[in-house]
């Protein structure tokens, strides 16, 4: 007999008792309210009570952007996606480009760096570069990252040293196109065993001045005047990158005055110029230009007193300013014999080579400026209307007629709409549109007939590349042999001869060929440079190799033996170009190199990359004398020796 | 006397109504053709004031309505006919929106265009149209 099963208690009937549902409500709506709490939540310290690196303190009549927003939102969206915004920043996963999640990088100085992610922070263990005992025994550091400088070619990174505000720089920079990371020594132009200077405080007393909007060194005492563990450092600044403030002044005034309606409408409806605030496109082309050459151009302190009250106060320049009137504007072409020079030369006696060509025009990039006033086009013009200036082709906000993207229009520096063409100079140069080929003697719409590539070629050097220089200039054979720079002509004409170019200018503009050596004569331009030039001359023409419209013009199987072999050059600089330009190149053999790797493994794998090469049966380099191939299409080592032994082996540091 | 009243706002309401929505509608087609005049960040304020066109022509669409019917379910509410508060409605019904939008056709940065000058006005408006018809005038 089966247990009969016991009827199930019947539960009381249900009914929407009133009184749960305030409780169903009070605990929804907690949940509610503790979600957005959550979610809302920013783990990071509060600026102002971070205490181991600089802040963003904004004083002194300076507001930030963040206040210009709302009333320009479109300038304030061109300059937000602009690289200018994000010179300098604070460490976040927004910024830091590179994995840092447990990554061990070998490229660097000493024992491999160690990187880790913890929660939102980042930190890096390595070698402790202040050590100054026996390098066997040189330490191990843990270090936050709280910095980053650069966020288009590389990531470099600060650390906290845990002395105050004071920054170092982790032993490696991260390299954003190549997404690798190389030895901070590897990424300038620097002599091959020759130790960097150690950077402590370094972002504090010098980066500062141009990554940031009104920075404030704030050092006890001058910066390296002594041990810096035992300066107090307080630095500050108005706010991190170039900010609107920067080109438009502090706005305190400007926002004080528009807060109020009517005068607001009042200035939006006369279109007259803003006695509030600096419109530097307003300015006269000098003084808009120094706005930025304010940044773009080597400089220094009058004297102490004028770096003390800097680092009090932060610089005296405002746009607007005679740039002169608060600092010392390097211009060894005009000013080479000057005191002010002459003292920079005795402090530094590479002060002028490190950033000049040997006529005092720059041969660095980010100094446009110095390029611009030693430029006729600047120099000798007759009207203000007639001046060219930065603002004549550049522009700081993308104009909304302008089609292209804001990432684009930043990507391509920022040049106006339709700027980026030969109607720059046509802009003044007007007569030269009605037959362009008369001037250019190429054909229209050529590489040969831009007026960029002839007149601003590229012969400025930074960040392991080369730039346009910003020296208005005409082609100089002359000037090639005198000075060792480039001339625009054989830097697109790889495969041609000095004497060939000089003959071309002769013939089409009646300037005289200056008197040239043999090899001048006989061997192309650009392997004269890249056998017997300095560091710099030889990046330089590396680049060109892998210039598209150099190698549509001169060919480019010639060029893979050469490459290589300046893949054995002792600046790292030199190497990294030589290889980035022979992956271009379709006739190379596939490279397996590491510009900053090991001495040993890089040479073997540059030998192999020229076994390979000769050994290719299917290899047929254009032979040419001056091309230092042989009829058989072998290299011509004797002469290769002999211009390598005439070789510029003065160590060069460039100051990019 | 209060059926005129009635029928008038049923109908600005009804016809607010549709003109909000074909509003609404035209600016959901300038986001799904990602027109740049609306959303690129310097047309931040257009996007705005249309934005608030759109929101408060919904709300004075369904004022009209509400007015309109209130007489209808509460007679005593109107002893006499409500012509100040229809009139003070009618007015706020229009400037609003179209201060809105007029605010973002042209407009200077962050700062509206002097479209944006029926806003006050309407909202004046609005505001004696209100008390007029909590106090039964």
């Amino acid at each position: 007999m089966s247990p009969k099963r016991q009827p199930r208690p019947t539960a009381p009937p249900r009914s929407a008792s009133p009184s749960r549902w305030p409780l169903a409500v009070l605990i929804a709506a907690s949940l509610g309210l503790g979600f957005a709490a959550f979610s809302s939540f920013d783990p990071s310290t509060p600026e102002d009570q971070v205490a181991d690196r600089p802040v963003a303190r904004p004083d002194s009549g300076y507001v930030s952007s963040d206040t210009c927003q709302s009333c320009h939102p479109g300038e304030y969206a061109s300059w937000h996606g602009s690289f200018h915004r994000t010179m300098t920043q604070v460490a976040t996963e927004a910024s830091v480009r590179a994995d840092f999640d447990g990554v061990e990088v070998t490229n660097t100085h000493g024992s491999p760096m160690r990187l880790e992610r913890v929660d939102d922070e980042f930190w890096a263990e390595f070698d402790d570069p202040g050590w100054e005992g026996d390098d066997a025994e040189r330490p191990r550091i843990r270090r936050q990252v709280v910095m980053v400088t650069g966020s288009h070619h590389q990531n470099i990174y600060w650390y906290a040293t845990e002395h105050e505000r004071g920054l170092n720089v982790l032993p490696s920079v991260y390299l954003i196109e190549e997404a690798r990371w190389a030895s901070r020594s590897a990424v300038v132009l620097h002599p091959p065993n020759q130790s960097l200077a150690m950077l402590d405080g370094h972002w504090n007393a010098i980066c500062i001045a141009c990554h940031t909007t009104q920075g404030r060194t704030a050092f006890s005492t001058p910066f390296r005047s002594e041990a810096f563990r035992d300066q107090v450092i307080d630095t500050t600044v108005a706010e991190f990158g170039i900010a609107c403030e920067s080109c438009h002044g502090p706005a305190e005034e400007h926002i004080a005055a528009h807060r109020n309606p009517v005068q607001r409408y009042r200035q939006r409806l006369v279109d007259a110029p803003d006695p509030t605030i600096i419109q530097p496109t307003l300015l006269d082309p000098q003084r808009s230009s120094q706005v930025c050459g304010q940044c773009h151009s080597v400089w220094e302190f009058y004297d102490l007193e004028g770096e003390r009250l800097a680092n009090d106060h932060g610089l005296p320049y405002r746009p607007g300013d005679e740039l002169r009137d608060t600092r010392f504007v390097a211009q060894p072409s005009v000013d080479r014999s000057s005191d002010a020079i002459r003292a920079l030369a005795t402090a530094d006696p590479d002060f002028i080579r490190g950033s000049f060509w040997p006529d005092g025009t720059i041969r660095v990039s980010g100094r446009e400026y110095n390029g611009l006033i030693d430029s006729p086009c600047f120099r000798d013009a007759s009207t203000p209307e007639r001046t060219l200036g930065c603002f004549s082709c550049h522009t700081m906000h993308k104009p909304d007629d302008d089609p292209r993207s804001v990432s684009e229009w930043a990507d391509t520096h920022q040049v106006g709409a339709g700027m980026d063409s030969n109607e720059a100079c046509l802009q003044c140069h007007e007569p030269i549109r009605a037959d362009e080929q008369a001037h250019t003697r190429h054909a229209a719409g050529s590489s040969g007939s831009s007026c960029y590539n002839c007149h601003m070629p590229y012969t400025s050097y930074g960040l392991l590349k080369t730039v346009r220089s910003h020296t208005i200039s005409s082609p100089s054979v002359t000037e090639s042999v005198r000075l060792g720079r480039p001339n625009a002509c054989n830097l697109c004409h790889l495969d041609q001869t000095l004497a060939w170019t000089a003959e071309q200018l002769d013939a089409w503009y009646d300037i005289p060929a200056p008197p040239l050596n043999e090899d001048q004569q006989s061997v192309a331009a650009s392997l004269i440079w890249l056998l017997e030039g300095d560091a710099g001359l030889r990046a330089i023409t590396s680049q060109a190799m892998g210039w598209a419209p150099a190698q549509a013009v001169s060919g480019t199987s010639w060029m893979v033996p050469h490459l290589g072999e300046a893949l054995g050059d002792g600046y790292d600089a030199v190497r990294f170009i030589a290889a980035r330009s022979l992956r271009q190149i379709p006739e190379a053999p596939p490279l397996a190199y590491d510009f900053d790797g090991p001495e040993p493994e890089r040479r073997a794998a540059a030998i192999s990359f020229l076994r390979a090469w000769r050994e290719d049966p299917a290899r047929a380099p254009r032979r040419a004398p001056e091309l230092l191939l042989d009829p058989d299409g072998e290299l011509r080592l004797d002469v290769m020796r002999r211009l390598v032994g005439r070789r510029n082996n003065r160590p060069l540091f460039l100051r990019e | 006397m209060t059926d005129t009243y009635t029928r008038r706002h049923l109908r600005l309401g009804w016809w607010t109504l549709f003109a909000v929505v074909g509003l609404g509608l035209g600016l959901a087609l300038l986001r799904v053709f990602d027109v740049e005049a609306y959303l690129h960040p310097a047309n931040d304020t257009r996007r705005l004031m249309w934005t608030l066109a759109h929101g408060h022509g919904a709300v004075m669409g369904l004022l009209h309505i509400l007015f309109g019917v209130s007489f209808t379910l509460t007679p005593a509410l109107a002893p006499q006919a409500p012509r100040l508060p229809s009139r003070a409605l009618t007015a706020a019904g229009l400037l609003l929106p179209v201060g809105f939008f007029l605010g973002g056709v042209s407009f200077y940065g962050g700062d509206p265009g002097l479209g944006i000058l029926g806003v006050p006005l309407g909202a004046v408006c609005l505001l004696v149209a209100v008390v007029a018809t909590a106090r039964g005038r």
